[in-house]
């Protein structure tokens, strides 16, 4: 396993992935130009993934956050991410997919969908009470992405995020990244869980 | 701390009425009044060291930039990354037509508490369990530099 873990990593070395992201969990010199991609197999739907890698999307539309143009809104690193042929991206989701963090217990998050109500509720949640509209992008009643856009867009993060992940990041944050730009919330675990479902429920365009 | 610098700056305010006041006339009162020259010499030194006082410290520079700046700019001016998809703009924090009109205290409960909570527009997300008060506090301080303005 390491023998093939470290043949991966040469493989995103070799398509010049670490320029901007990190594979592990170790802190770097300078800030990444790009997500972290140590816990990227907690994070991303797989299907997502080997889809992105070959028709990449744009989800940070002002970039990455410690981007030195970020705040400014002219991002020094180009988007959409380049893309890789069909094979390559499927070798390199298989390795992105095998990154996750060893101690992240399992989440509370069941199956169960919410119910229209809840969901009512729940988008009141997300867009009123916690703000998250504000540098979030998330989905109209017209179907259509509104929102901030300093933060990643949520407007697909249905399909995009893994409902464990979203949950985790909610409630302890620094797991993946000791100091975001995002306020921490003092959620507790129910209201943790429904903001995951309704953020599941949430996909715009391409189903992956 | 907070209570006791808000009571300083009506100490101070109080300072600079009473200067103002006396300032047509302050040749004469000197002459006249020999003892109201001491004060009248604490107060302009108070005058001139209040701005460095609390001088905002660059830790609380450092929090602006790294948090509130998504919204309300680089400079304070409202124009942050995000404020052109807000529905409500965020506040520019250069105006001080409107931030005079806010208590210190309706600052720090709006970052604190965020903006639903103190019927504000709820974009603004609660700082609560982000910073703390004394951060926040520090944070009220700085909209006060860089609006130039106090409450009224």
């Amino acid at each position: 396993m390491p023998a093939s873990a470290f043949a991966d990593l040469s493989l995103a070395e070799n398509h010049g992935c670490t320029q901007c992201h990190r594979f592990t969990q170790e802190a770097s010199e300078e800030p990444p130009k790009g997500p972290d991609l140590f816990y990227a197999g907690n994070k991303f739907q797989k299907n997502w993934l080997e889809n992105f890698l070959q028709n990449p999307v744009v989800v940070r539309k002002a970039g990455y956050t410690s981007d030195p143009g970020f705040l400014k809104g002219t991002p020094t690193v180009a988007q959409p991410h380049p893309s890789l042929p069909e094979k390559e991206a499927r070798e390199m989701t298989d390795f992105l997919m095998s990154l996750k963090l060893s101690d992240l217990p399992a989440s509370p998050v069941e199956g169960e969908p919410l119910t229209k109500g809840e969901k009512v509720r729940i988008k009141i949640l997300f867009e009123r009470n916690f703000g998250c509209i504000a540098c979030h992008e998330g989905v109209n009643l017209a179907g259509q992405p509104r929102g901030g856009i300093s933060g990643p867009s949520l407007a697909n993060a249905g399909n995009r995020l893994t409902a464990d992940w979203v949950f985790h990041w909610l409630k302890t944050p620094e797991k993946f990244l000791p100091k975001s730009r995002m306020p921490l919330y003092d959620l507790d675990d129910e209201t943790a869980v429904k903001l995951t479902q309704y953020l599941m429920t949430l996909k715009i365009g391409r189903q992956n | 701390m907070f209570v006791k610098k808000s009571r300083k700056f009506q100490i101070i305010l109080l300072l600079l009425m009473t200067l103002i006041a006396c300032g047509d006339n302050a040749k004469e009162t000197a002459k006249v009044k020999p003892p109201t020259a001491a004060p009248e010499k604490t107060a302009p030194a108070a005058v001139v060291a209040q701005p460095e006082q609390n001088p905002v410290p660059q830790k609380t520079r450092d929090v602006y930039q790294w948090y509130c700046t998504q919204c309300h700019g680089l400079k304070g001016k409202g124009d942050g990354i995000n404020a052109k998809h807000l529905t409500v703009p965020p506040r520019d924090h250069t105006k001080g037509e409107y931030l005079e009109t806010r208590t210190d205290k309706q600052l720090f409960d709006a970052i604190k508490l965020g903006g639903l909570a103190v019927g504000r527009a709820p974009c603004m997300p609660s700082w609560g369990n982000t910073l703390k008060d004394e951060t926040i506090h520090s944070l009220v301080r700085y909209i006060r530099e860089l609006c130039e303005c106090e409450a009224l």
